[in-house]
């Protein structure tokens, strides 16, 4: 135990911080979004109708729906590619340390330089995959991935994982050198099979694994614009424009503060929630 | 660059230490979306004559890209640390204006006088004069007339009809006619033909006092869109999401497609292009002369906050001079704001330039704020929909615009 | 089954995990070698390789994009944050750690919900704040935004591991009359490097890779990071292909060269610092 006076002090600097560029902008924010404010300038307090349009519009709605699709896609997709491929890799050890490391090479690089790259692997005439594809002889197969409002939110989810799924393979590697060794060897001395040692055995106690993976991926995806921000600007007809980008779009596109500041609000309540639920329940299935 | 900070910081030692007649140099730090490589407006070469009639101001010029001036702009206009004279639009004068960031010009300064009134009211804010307006430029219909000629065709289209009937030629020869992007080409289209058609004044649609889904012009307008699909001038689905920035641009350019709705600041890049045969034509309507859309593009506005006041007026003047108005025109290919009517296009402008004479000149309505900002990715969105779902009907399309309109006014 | 058959079942499963692997790197190959492809090159032949290196991409990309300072400028942020996180970071957590009352725990919720948050929920306010502090543009500004934003997580990072640190050792510490301070500064700190190092990971990464707080909060290119440079650089509209490879090649060098060297211990740490 410190004394009140250390406890105070040690904290001073941090709480400084926290609270200048922190806690304070977030109740700003809160405020911000009963007025109409337009950063700069006088504003109005307008009450809930910030809050009113939002509901009773389908456009938000909508992008809250394509940011949740976002996130199972990229979710569901990266932990079980991840889990796949820490598992091939976990018995391969000759190979083992050089794939890991060649996965993980895309999370070093960043959101912009990611998303330019894919944005032209997707172009729809001298773009990557659609020229492999006609060089294929697959002409029929050439698609405007971006163009599409079909495929665009899943062509951006994919170059987001194939940014991440190195990171998730790591952490269930790192789960998999945390299973004691005797554990596996009882298993195959038991005569089980590869996969079933994966499924009744290591499956099981990764669950830690699990848990960080799909927590760390959630509030990631959850959160981010980066990508639809550079590849397709939310377009086409909104297809990819989850909620995070419209928040941008409000606030520098249309300079509709007060209005990206009552969205702003609705993300972060959703963003805790979720990470809430998430983790009673990932760690509570852990136990068992 | 020198950030501004440092300067003055030298200016204000150089006060302390020196007497009051060395520190008459002024630096004018100028932001522009024109000037580097792509589009250079003429400005690198304008600049340099100025400096050298005025050998008491330094000018700098840092280019940011438009969509980057609604970022970054702002917080060093707010922040005390402005740049003295930027490169600004009608949306841009509307936020910053109206928040007091700008330095009202005057109605008084001889260059607004020679404003056309039309112009003018549409300029003046509050009445306050923010922006010293460049070039009012054209957006209309590229056409390469070498492929219209293959199909024995000599002349751009002007009407529906002879549209209708360049695309069938073009399409029965398997050439592609249209470029007809959901972003861009096909909004110049439909509101070019929209206001047209109709009879209301489009302010009144941008107020809301007016809805789209009721507007006689707006429902012909996008039947006459219908029509086009019809005579297979585009294949919406492929046009639906092309990226009229790029993707658009590349297409034209490489021959692949007859004609595209466009801006005339692409006819310098296009010029370039060897073998590229082209005209620009006005947007073809239901009016023989076609429409020329014509877009009051950019300005120059000083910073309230600026310290250089003087040294940014005098710069800002000196642009409005007939000769210096015509060096950026000409680089654009665009039109003089002012009343002496000069024009900066080359010859393959002509039948814009014509449409223009005949009295079909509509404006931009987002450049004159008759339609507010948000309006605009709305209409994008919406045409983008449509072109992938051509059996939505017109009020399904153009709900949309009026819920964007009433959002924007609150 | 015999062993040969055993044999060549690993092989065979080798090659195809390494042929996978293999395939995700294809975009980074790709991305090398159209950075070093003109134009026209692109425009005919989407998918060749360079006939000669255009080299006249980088010597322009590296000139527009002002590399080495906004290399330098990524670097001279990333150090500062990193003190000033691993230092208010780690004061903080030290009573945190030790401590479980109601402030403490307030607290803690409070870091918790930092590490929720995503960054423009935030932004808005903050603009005001520089503004109203005059750190718009700003070196201390940029890197005091980095600092807050990192702060939660630094927080948790150090509580996890000064509650790993043994009771008694505090205890001893405590009979001999330290202070609290001289207990932090000699016997806590010195203890703190390898939860340092893996908090110097995360940031350096974050602080290479953000791209909303330099767009915001910076306006002068002298005091770009790489990732804005790039981003400027490339822009938004008529993208084109000869200036973004190369300018995404720079962009992603100089972490892709020091992973290739600290691979294994960059992958260990970011991992572990996951885990904890």
């Amino acid at each position: 135990m410190l004394s009140r006076r250390s406890f105070f002090l040690f904290t001073l600097p941090a709480s400084i911080v926290l609270g200048l560029f922190f806690v304070y902008p977030i109740a700003l924010t809160l405020q911000l979004s009963f007025t109409n404010s337009t950063g700069v300038g006088e504003a109005d307090w307008i009450g809930w109708r910030n809050y009113e349009r939002i509901v009773s519009r389908d456009r938000y709605p909508e992008a809250l729906w394509t940011t949740i699709k976002f996130t199972l896609v990229v979710v569901t997709v990266q932990t079980l590619a991840g889990l796949v491929l820490a598992a091939l890799l976990h018995r391969l050890p000759a190979i083992r340390n050089f794939c890991r490391a060649a996965l993980f090479t895309p999370a070093m690089m960043s959101f912009v330089v990611v998303g330019y790259v894919w944005q032209f692997i997707y172009s729809p005439f001298s773009g990557g995959l659609n020229s492999l594809l006609r060089g294929a002889g697959l002409d029929d197969w050439t698609w405007g991935w971006l163009g599409d409002p079909d495929t665009a939110l899943y062509a951006i989810a994919l170059a987001h994982i194939w940014m991440f799924v190195g990171y998730t393979t790591a952490i269930f590697l790192a789960g998999y050198a945390n299973i004691p060794d005797d554990i596996e060897e009882a298993g195959r001395l038991d005569g089980a099979s590869s996969f079933q040692r994966f499924r009744y055995l290591e499956i099981p106690l990764l669950a830690p694994s699990f848990t960080i993976n799909v927590m760390l991926s959630t509030i990631g995806t959850l959160k981010t614009f980066e990508l639809p921000f550079i590849m397709t600007r939310g377009g086409p007809d909104g297809a990819t424009r989850t909620l995070s980008l419209e928040i941008i779009d409000q606030l520098f596109g249309n300079y509709r503060f007060g209005f990206a500041s009552s969205l702003s609000i609705i993300m972060l309540i959703i963003v805790i929630a979720v990470a809430f639920v998430q983790n009673r329940y990932l760690r509570k299935r852990e136990l068992r | 660059m020198r950030p501004i900070s440092h300067l003055t910081a030298l200016s204000a030692l150089a006060l302390c230490f020196t007497t009051p007649a060395f520190s008459q140099s002024v630096t004018l730090e100028v932001t522009a979306w024109k000037g580097n490589e792509a589009e250079p407006a003429g400005l690198p070469e304008l600049i340099a004559h100025f400096e050298e009639q005025h050998p008491d101001i330094d000018v700098e010029l840092n280019y940011i890209g438009r969509l980057d001036t609604d970022t970054v702009v702002p917080p060093r206009l707010q922040g005390g640390d402005p740049p003295d004279v930027m490169m600004t639009d009608m949306p841009l004068i509307e936020v910053w204006g109206i928040a007091g960031l700008l330095t009202d010009l005057g109605t008084d300064s001889e260059w607004y006088g020679r404003i056309p009134e039309e112009l003018q009211t549409a300029l003046t804010y509050d009445g306050a004069a923010y922006i010293m307006p460049l070039e009012v430029i054209g957006m209309g219909n590229f056409v390469n007339m070498g492929l219209l000629r293959e199909v024995g065709i000599e002349e751009a289209p002007f009407t529906i009809e002879d549209l209708v009937a360049a695309c069938g030629a073009l399409s029965d020869a398997g050439i592609n006619p249209m470029i007809f992007t959901g972003g861009f080409s096909a909004p110049l289209f439909l509101i070019a033909n929209g206001i047209e058609a109709g009879e209301v004044d489009p302010a009144t649609l941008g107020s809301g006092d007016a809805t789209f889904a009721e507007d006689a012009g707006f429902n012909t307008g996008m039947d006459l869109v219908r029509q086009l699909m019809d005579a297979e001038c585009f294949d919406p689905e492929t046009q639906a999401g092309l990226d009229p920035w790029s993707t658009a641009l590349a297409e034209f350019q490489g021959g692949n497609f007859a004609m595209m709705p466009q801006g005339a600041w692409n006819i310098t890049a296009f010029s370039e292009i060897e073998g590229l045969d082209f005209v620009f034509a006005p947007i073809p309507s239901s009016q023989d002369s076609g429409v020329a859309l014509d877009l009051f593009g950019i300005g120059w506005s000083i910073a309230s906050g600026s310290e250089n006041q003087d040294a940014a007026r005098t710069f800002v003047n000196w642009f409005a001079q007939p000769e210096q108005i015509q060096v950026v025109i000409e680089a654009e290919a665009a039109y003089s704001p002012f009343d002496d009517g000069a024009s900066g296009t080359p010859d393959l402008a002509a039948p814009y330039d014509a449409a223009r004479e005949a009295g079909g000149i509509i404006n931009y309505p987002f450049a004159l704020l008759q339609w507010p900002k948000p309006l605009e990715a709305e209409i994008w969105d919406s045409l983008t929909g449509f072109l992938l779902n051509p059996d939505r009907g017109n009020a399904e399309v153009l709900e949309r615009w009026d819920e964007a309109v009433e959002d924007a006014d609150f | 089954m015999t062993t040969a058959i055993r044999q060549l079942h690993g092989v065979l499963v080798h090659a195809a995990v390494l042929a996978l692997v293999l395939l995700m790197l294809t975009p980074l190959l790709y991305m090398l070698t159209m950075s070093f492809r003109t134009g026209t090159e692109i425009a005919e032949h989407p998918l060749g390789l360079p006939t000669e290196l255009a080299w006249e991409n980088y010597t322009r990309a590296f000139a527009s994009m002002n590399y080495l300072r906004s290399v330098a400028n990524s670097i001279g942020i990333t150090v500062s944050v990193t003190v000033l996180t691993a230092l208010f970071g780690s004061m903080a957590a030290f009573p945190l750690a030790r401590n479980s009352t109601p402030a403490a725990r307030i607290f803690i919720m409070l870091v918790a919900l930092g590490l929720a948050t995503p960054n423009f929920v935030t932004i808005t306010p903050i603009f005001v704040i520089f503004r109203d502090l005059g750190l718009l543009d700003t070196y201390p500004g940029i890197i005091l935004a980095f600092t807050a934003l990192n702060l939660p997580l630094a927080v948790f990072f150090y509580v996890g591991f000064i509650g790993s640190i043994p009771k008694d050792l505090l205890e001893a510490a405590k009979l001999d009359n330290c202070s609290d301070w001289q207990i932090f500064w000699h016997i806590i700190r010195p203890l703190l490097g390898p939860a340092t190092a893996t908090l110097s990971l995360f940031v350096m990464l974050m602080v290479w890779n953000d791209f909303t707080y330099p767009l915001l909060l910076l306006t002068d290119r002298e005091k770009f990071t790489v990732t804005i440079s790039v981003y400027r650089f490339v822009g938004n509209q008529n993208i084109q292909p000869d200036m973004l490879f190369p300018a995404a090649v720079l962009g992603s060098l100089p972490l892709l060269v020091l992973f290739v060297v600290f691979q294994r211990r960059i992958v260990a740490g970011v991992t572990a610092g996951a885990v904890k």
